[in-house]
C-alpha cells in the first residue's frame, strides 16, 4: 500500500488557501482586496465628511467665538456654567436621565411579563408599541392637548374637574381668583366683604324688616344662565327678615347706585345665611328668581345677612400641567439654586408623554429577552421548590439583567438627546424651564439671528462627553 | 405512610407557559392590561376625534363629548386642508417634500450599508474589525456635534462648486444618510455574519468578482435584514424635525413635521390644523408599520439586543 | 417508602394527539428503572408527569401511597436531572446546589454541610465558586447531580443525562451513576433512547413505543423473552433477524429454510425471530440447515458477523471468528431452536 503523504498532499491553489486563512489574507489577489475595499468608499465618504470630521470641527469651534473665527479659549464653557438659564438645561437633563430610563424599563418589564399570559398579547403589544411610529412632534402635540389647562380642552383637567365638582361643586357665581378678581370686589350697595370670601350686609336688620343688598361685577349673561329675572323690591313680613339681592347696575343709568331700578336684575339662587350678632347662624335661605329672599321664624335681635362664600367658589379651574410650578419647594431660593433644584411640572408631563411613546419599545425588547430564557432552568427552579415570586426574583430577573441593561442604556442615550418633544409640548412660557442641552444647542446655534456657534459647539461637546460612557459600553459588549 | 405533608396547593399548570396560573388573578391581570391598552389608545383616538370636529366646538367642549354625540364628527377639516392643493407650505406640499427626503435617504442608507457591511464581513483586508468598532462607536454619536460643521462644509462646498446644499433637499438627505449609516451597517453586518462564508468561497472559486458576489449572493440573501432596515429608516427620517428644520433653512417647501411645528408657533390656537395635520403625518408611518410589522420589530430588536 | 406507581396514566394534548396511552408501571422502592424507547415514544412525557411539569390527563401517579396528581412539583419530594442540566447560569456551583435547600428554608449551617459533602463526593470541591459557563460538560453534569443529591429526595429522575457527553465520558459516567444509585439507595427513574444504557443500567426496563408501554422486565427477560416484534428488534446489536414464515404441523417454513418449532403454534403466517448469535456454523440438524450466500463479513476480533441472504431473506449471523469466510461464499449454518421466537403476523405478539 502506498503511504499517502499527509503533510504535503496535492498542491493547493490560491482561492483554497484563502479559505483556510480567513481574515487578513496576505496571499489573496490584489484585485480581490481592491474589490471589497472599493465597497467601503461611499460609506466612508459620508461618514468621514458628515460624522468624523465634524466631530473634530465642533470640538475646535467650541473654543472659538460666535462666528467661529476668533479664539476664546474656555470662554464658552465658562459662560455655560455661569448662566443660570443654561444651568437649567443640565438640571432638566439630570431629571430626565434619573427618572425616564428606569421608569420606562420598569413599565416595559411589567407589560412584558404580564402580556405573556393573556391570549390577546399580540394585540396588546401592538397597541402599546404603536406610538413609536408617530413623530415625536405629533405625539408632543397630542399630549399638549391632553394636558391643556382649560378643562374644556384638556382631558386630564376635565377628569379632575368632574371629580372635584362632585365633591366640591362650584357656586352659581364663580369668581375667577386667578385673573385677579376678588369676591370683595362684588360688593356695591349695603354690602361689605365678609370672612373667608363671603359677603355680608353692611348694616343690621331686625325681624319684620327688609334689607337690600346690591352687587356688581357679574355679567348679564351669567345672570341669564342662572335664571335671574328683574329685581323686585322686597315685601316685609312680621317675624321674618326679608330682602333683595340685586345687580346694582342699570344700563340706562350706569352711575346710579343704591336704588332698585326697573331694568336691574335680581340674583337668583344665592345661598344666604342669617347671622346673629355673635356670628352664629339663625337660618338659611336661597334667593328666588327675582333676587328676593325670606328668613322665617326670626326672633328679636339684630341680624346680618351673609351671602355665603360657596356662591363664589370657582370650583376646579385646571392645573397648569405644562407650567413651571416646581414640585420641589425652591421658590425661596436664589436664582441659581432654583435653576438647579426645581422640578417643573412640565418636565413631569413631558416624561409621561415620552413614556407613552417608548414603553412599547422596552416591552418588545424585554419580551424577546423573556422568550429566550431557558425554560428548563425555570422548570428546574420550580422542582427545587421556588414559588412564582421566588422564581421571578431569583431566576428570571438575574437572567434578564443583560437585556434590562441594554434597554436602560439605550433609553438613557435617547433621553440625553431629546429635542422634538420639548420644543413642541412646552408652551412658550415654559420653554425656558423645560430646556435641555440639545434644545439649547439648537437655540444658540440656529435661532436669534446668526446664532452663537461657539457656545452651541461647546454645548454639543458637553453632550458628546456625556454620551461617551455609552460608547464604551457598546464597544465592550461587541468585543466581549 | 407518606412522610411529607400532602400540601394541596393549586395544581401547577405546566406546559409551555412558564408561570402557574391561579384563577382569581387572571381577572385582575386582564383588568390591568385592558386599562393600560385603553390609556394608550386615548391620546391617538382623541387626536383623531379633534381632527374630525369643527373648530368652533373645540373651545366649547372636550373631544370626549363626541363619543356620546357622534353627529359632531365631520371631515371638513380634512377637506379644507386637502382643498388647498399643492400650495407651497401647505399640507400636501409638505407631504411631498417629506417623501422627497425620506425615500432617497432610505434607499441610499440601505444600499450603502449593505455594501459597507459586505466589505466588512467578507472582505479580505486587514483592519476590518477596527473599522467595525469605529462604526459601533459612531452608533450613539448625537447629531448635535455635526450640525454646525456640516453647515460650514456646505458653504465651503458651495463656494467651490457653486452648489450649496444648505437649504436644499439634497442637503437634508446627505445628512440623514450619514447618520443612518452606523445603525444600517451594524444591522447588515450582523445579518451578513450569519451567512456561511462557504457560499461566497464557492463563488470565488468559480471565478466571480466581488461585485458579482455582492449583487447575486449577499444582496438577495440579505433582503429580510434590508427590509427591516428600510422600514426603520423610513419611519425615522419621516418623523425627523431637527435636521430638516436646520438644513432646509428658509426653503419655502417644508416637511410635515416642520409644518406641525410651525403651527405651534402661530398665535392662534388653531387646533384644527394641528390635529388634522398630525393625523395626516401619522397616517403613512402607520400604514408602513402595520404592513411590515414583523420587519419593523425585528429592526428594533436588532438594534437593541445583540 | 418511595415506590412509584403509574396507574392507567394518559397524556392527551388535543383530541387527536395522545402522547402517553394507558401507561401502567410499578417501580419498587430503591429500584433503578429505565424508561427506554425511540424519540417521541412518550418516555420523557411520562417522566415529566411524574415530576409535576406536565399535567395528567387521566389516571393516577402515586409516590409511595400518596397520589401526587394535584400536588405541585416542589412538594413531591422528587429531584430531577435535566438533559441539558438546566444549571442556574447566574449562580456559582455552590449556589446552584444550595438553592433547593434555601427554598426549603433550611438553616445556613445545614445547607453548607450538605453542599460541601455532596460536592466532595462528586469531585467538585475546587469548583464551588465557578459559574456554569466556566465548567466542562462533565463538570456541569455533576453539578446537576449534586443539586439533586443535596435534596435527599425520595425519587431521582434522570432525563437522558448522558446524551450530551462524549463517548468516553459517557462510559465513565454510566458506571458512576450506577455507583451513585447503590450508595444513595434511592429509587431511580432513568429515561434514555439508548438500549445499551437501558440494558446495562436498569434493574428493570420499561420499553415504550408511540405512547404505549410495550414490555416491562429485567434486561434478561426483555432480551430472552421479548413480548413483541418491536421489543425484540429494539434490544440487541446487531438486531434480531426477522424472517417471514408459514407454520404447518409444527414446522415453520421460510423461503430459504425450515425449522421445527419448539412449542406448538396454530398454523398460519407469521414472523420467525432469532438473534445473530443463535446462528452457528455447526449444523446439528440437517433438516433445519440454512444456506447463506454471504454479502459482507465484519471481523471484530472477538466476533465475526456475516451479513447475507438465506433464500430470499436477509440474515445476520454471529459465528466463531476462526472460521474463514469471504464475501461471495456460500456457507451452511445451523439454528439454535432453544432461543427461537415466532411472532403473530397481525398482533406481532410473541407466540414463542
Amino acid at each position: 500500500m502506498s503511504a499517502a503523504n499527509i503533510e504535503t498532499g496535492p498542491r493547493v491553489s490560491g482561492p483554497k488557501a484563502a479559505r483556510v486563512s480567513g481574515a487578513g489574507n496576505p496571499g489573496g489577489g490584489w484585485r480581490d482586496h481592491l474589490g471589497s475595499l472599493a465597497f467601503l468608499a461611499p460609506g466612508a465618504i459620508f461618514l468621514l465628511a458628515i460624522t468624523v470630521y465634524p466631530l473634530v470641527a465642533t470640538a475646535r469651534n467650541s473654543f472659538y467665538d460666535a462666528t467661529a473665527t476668533n479664539y476664546v479659549g474656555l470662554g464658552n464653557y465658562k459662560e455655560i456654567f455661569s448662566t443660570s438659564s443654561i444651568l437649567v438645561t443640565f438640571r432638566n437633563n439630570v431629571i430626565w436621565v434619573l427618572v425616564f430610563p428606569f421608569l420606562v424599563t420598569f413599565i416595559g418589564l411589567v407589560y412584558g411579563v404580564l402580556s405573556e399570559r393573556i391570549r390577546w398579547s399580540t394585540a396588546f403589544k401592538t397597541i402599546i408599541f404603536m406610538p413609536i411610529v408617530f413623530s415625536a412632534t405629533a405625539s408632543a402635540l397630542v399630549w399638549r392637548t391632553i394636558f391643556d389647562l382649560d378643562p374644556h380642552i384638556g382631558i386630564v383637567n376635565a377628569a379632575i374637574q368632574t371629580a372635584s365638582d362632585w365633591v366640591n361643586p362650584p357656586g352659581l357665581y364663580p369668581v375667577d381668583v386667578s385673573s385677579g378678581k376678588t369676591v370683595a370686589g362684588l360688593a356695591a350697595t349695603g354690602v361689605s366683604a365678609g370672612p373667608q370670601d363671603s359677603l355680608e350686609s353692611s348694616s343690621t336688620v331686625t325681624a319684620g324688616n327688609s334689607i337690600e343688598l346690591g352687587l356688581i361685577g357679574v355679567s348679564p349673561a351669567t345672570l341669564q344662565l342662572t335664571g335671574s329675572q328683574t329685581a323686585v323690591a322686597p315685601t316685609q313680613s312680621p317675624g321674618a327678615v326679608t330682602g333683595l339681592v340685586w345687580r346694582d347696575f342699570s344700563t340706562s343709568n350706569p352711575t346710579e347706585r343704591g336704588q332698585v331700578l326697573p331694568d336691574e336684575l335680581g340674583f337668583a339662587g344665592l345661598k344666604l345665611t342669617l347671622l346673629r350678632s355673635d356670628g352664629s347662624s339663625a337660618g338659611t335661605a336661597v334667593t328666588d328668581a327675582h333676587g328676593d329672599f325670606s328668613f322665617g321664624g326670626v326672633s328679636s335681635g339684630d341680624y346680618k345677612v351673609q351671602i355665603d362664600s360657596s356662591n363664589f367658589s370657582s370650583g376646579f379651574t385646571g392645573i397648569f400641567w405644562l407650567g413651571t410650578q416646581s414640585l420641589t419647594p425652591t421658590s425661596s431660593l436664589n436664582q441659581t439654586a432654583q435653576a438647579l433644584l426645581s422640578v417643573p411640572l412640565v418636565d413631569i408631563s413631558m416624561i409621561i408623554a415620552y413614556l407613552w411613546i417608548w414603553a412599547g419599545f422596552a416591552m418588545v425588547v424585554i419580551g424577546a429577552g423573556l422568550a429566550s430564557l431557558d425554560r428548563e432552568v425555570l422548570e428546574a427552579a420550580r422542582m427545587d421548590g421556588a414559588g412564582e415570586w421566588q422564581t421571578f426574583r431569583r431566576m428570571t430577573m438575574p437572567m434578564l439583567a443583560p437585556v434590562l441593561i441594554v434597554v436602560i442604556v439605550t433609553m438613557l442615550i435617547n433621553v440625553l438627546k431629546i429635542f422634538d418633544i420639548i420644543l413642541n409640548m412646552a408652551p412658550g412660557s415654559s420653554q425656558g424651564d423645560a430646556n435641555t442641552l440639545a434644545l439649547a444647542m439648537y437655540n444658540f446655534g440656529f435661532t436669534g439671528g446668526l446664532g452663537n456657534w461657539g457656545l452651541a459647539s461647546a454645548l454639543a461637546v458637553i453632550l458628546f462627553i456625556l454620551v461617551i460612557p455609552a460608547i464604551v459600553l457598546n464597544l465592550r459588549r461587541i468585543r466581549g | 405512610m407518606s412522610a411529607a405533608s400532602p400540601a394541596t396547593r393549586p395544581p401547577a399548570q405546566p406546559g409551555r407557559s412558564i408561570w402557574a396560573v391561579i384563577r382569581p388573578s387572571r381577572a385582575l391581570l386582564n383588568i390591568i392590561l385592558v386599562a393600560s391598552a385603553v390609556f394608550w389608545l386615548v391620546p391617538t383616538i382623541g387626536l383623531a376625534i379633534i381632527s374630525l370636529r369643527p373648530e368652533s366646538l373645540f373651545q366649547q367642549s372636550g373631544w370626549w363629548t363626541a363619543l356620546a354625540a357622534p353627529s359632531q364628527l365631520t371631515l371638513s377639516n380634512y377637506k379644507t386642508l386637502f382643498g388647498q392643493g399643492l400650495v407651497t407650505g401647505g399640507v400636501l406640499d409638505s407631504l411631498v417634500t417629506s417623501l422627497e427626503i425620506t425615500v432617497p435617504a432610505t434607499l441610499l442608507v440601505t444600499i450603502i450599508s449593505s455594501l459597507t457591511a459586505y466589505s466588512l464581513v467578507f472582505g479580505r483586508w486587514r483592519g476590518r474589525s477596527a473599522v467595525f468598532l469605529v462604526i459601533v462607536g459612531l452608533l450613539v454619536v448625537p447629531i448635535q456635534v455635526a450640525l454646525i460643521p456640516v453647515v460650514q462644509e456646505y458653504r465651503a462646498f458651495g463656494s467651490l462648486t457653486g452648489f450649496n446644499p444648505f437649504g436644499t433637499i439634497p442637503g437634508v438627505v446627505i445628512f440623514h444618510v450619514a447618520f443612518g449609516l452606523p445603525f444600517g451597517i451594524f444591522l447588515m453586518y450582523n445579518f451578513y455574519s450569519g451567512i456561511p462564508k462557504e457560499m461566497l468561497e464557492a463563488g470565488r472559486i468559480d471565478g466571480a468578482g466581488e461585485w458579482q458576489l455582492f449583487r447575486r449572493v449577499a444582496l438577495p440573501l440579505g433582503l429580510p435584514a434590508a427590509a427591516s432596515l428600510m422600514i426603520f429608516q423610513f419611519i425615522w427620517v419621516w418623523n425627523d424635525l431637527l435636521v430638516a428644520l436646520i438644513f432646509l433653512g428658509s426653503n419655502p417647501h417644508i416637511t410635515l413635521t416642520i409644518f406641525l411645528f410651525d403651527q405651534t408657533r402661530t398665535l392662534a390656537a388653531n387646533y384644527w390644523i394641528i390635529s388634522t395635520g398630525a393625523m395626516i403625518s401619522i397616517f403613512i408611518p402607520l400604514i408602513v408599520f402595520f404592513s411590515f410589522q414583523r420587519y419593523f420589530v425585528r429592526g428594533v430588536l436588532a438594534g437593541a439586543v445583540k | 417508602m418511595a415506590s412509584v406507581t403509574f396507574d392507567h396514566v394518559v397524556k392527551r394534548y388535543t383530541s387527536d394527539l395522545t402522547v402517553v396511552k394507558d401507561f401502567n408501571v410499578e417501580v419498587a422502592d430503591k429500584e433503578f428503572m429505565v424508561l427506554v424507547g425511540p424519540s417521541g415514544c412518550g418516555k420523557s412525557t411520562a417522566l415529566r408527569m411524574l415530576a409535576g411539569l406536565e399535567s395528567i390527563s387521566e389516571g393516577q401517579i402515586r409516590i409511595g401511597d400518596r397520589v401526587v396528581n394535584d400536588i405541585a412539583a416542589k412538594d413531591r419530594d422528587i429531584a430531577m436531572v435535566f438533559q441539558s442540566y438546566a444549571l442556574y447560569p447566574h449562580m456559582s456551583v455552590y449556589d446552584n446546589m444550595a438553592f433547593p435547600l434555601q427554598m426549603q428554608h433550611m438553616k445556613k449551617a445545614e445547607i453548607d454541610k450538605r453542599v460541601k459533602s455532596a460536592s466532595t463526593s462528586l469531585g467538585l470541591g475546587n469548583f464551588l465558586d465557578r459559574k456554569p459557563r466556566n465548567l466542562s460538560g462533565g463538570q456541569r453534569q455533576r453539578v446537576a447531580l449534586g443539586r439533586a443529591i443535596v435534596r435527599n429526595p425520595q425519587v431521582f429522575l434522570l432525563d437522558e443525562p448522558l446524551s450530551n457527553l462524549d463517548a468516553k465520558l459517557r462510559g465513565q459516567t454510566r458506571i458512576e451513576l450506577q455507583k451513585l444509585h447503590r450508595d444513595l439507595g434511592t429509587t431511580f427513574i432513568y429515561v434514555t433512547h439508548d438500549q445499551v444504557e437501558a440494558m446495562t443500567m436498569g434493574d428493570r426496563i420499561a420499553i415504550m413505543n408511540a405512547g404505549i408501554l410495550q414490555q416491562v422486565g429485567t434486561p434478561g427477560d426483555i432480551y430472552d423473552h421479548p413480548a413483541n416484534i418491536f421489543v425484540a428488534g429494539f434490544v440487541g446489536t446487531p438486531t434480531m433477524n426477522f424472517v417471514a414464515a408459514t407454520v404447518q404441523d409444527g414446522v415453520a417454513k421460510a423461503s430459504g429454510f425450515q425449522v421445527k418449532l419448539p412449542k406448538a403454534v396454530s398454523a398460519g403466517k407469521g414472523t420467525l425471530g432469532f438473534r445473530p448469535e443463535a446462528v452457528t456454523d455447526r449444523v446439528p440438524d440437517p433438516d433445519s440447515a440454512m444456506e447463506m450466500k454471504v454479502d459482507f463479513v465484519e471481523r471484530l476480533g472477538s466476533d465475526q458477523f456475516l451479513y447475507g441472504k438465506v433464500g430470499g431473506d436477509a440474515v445476520t449471523a454471529r459465528i466463531d471468528p476462526r472460521v474463514k469466510v469471504e464475501p461471495g461464499d456460500n456457507i451452511k449454518l445451523g439454528l439454535d431452536t432453544r432461543t427461537l421466537h415466532f411472532f403473530d403476523s397481525e398482533t406481532e405478539l410473541a407466540l414463542i
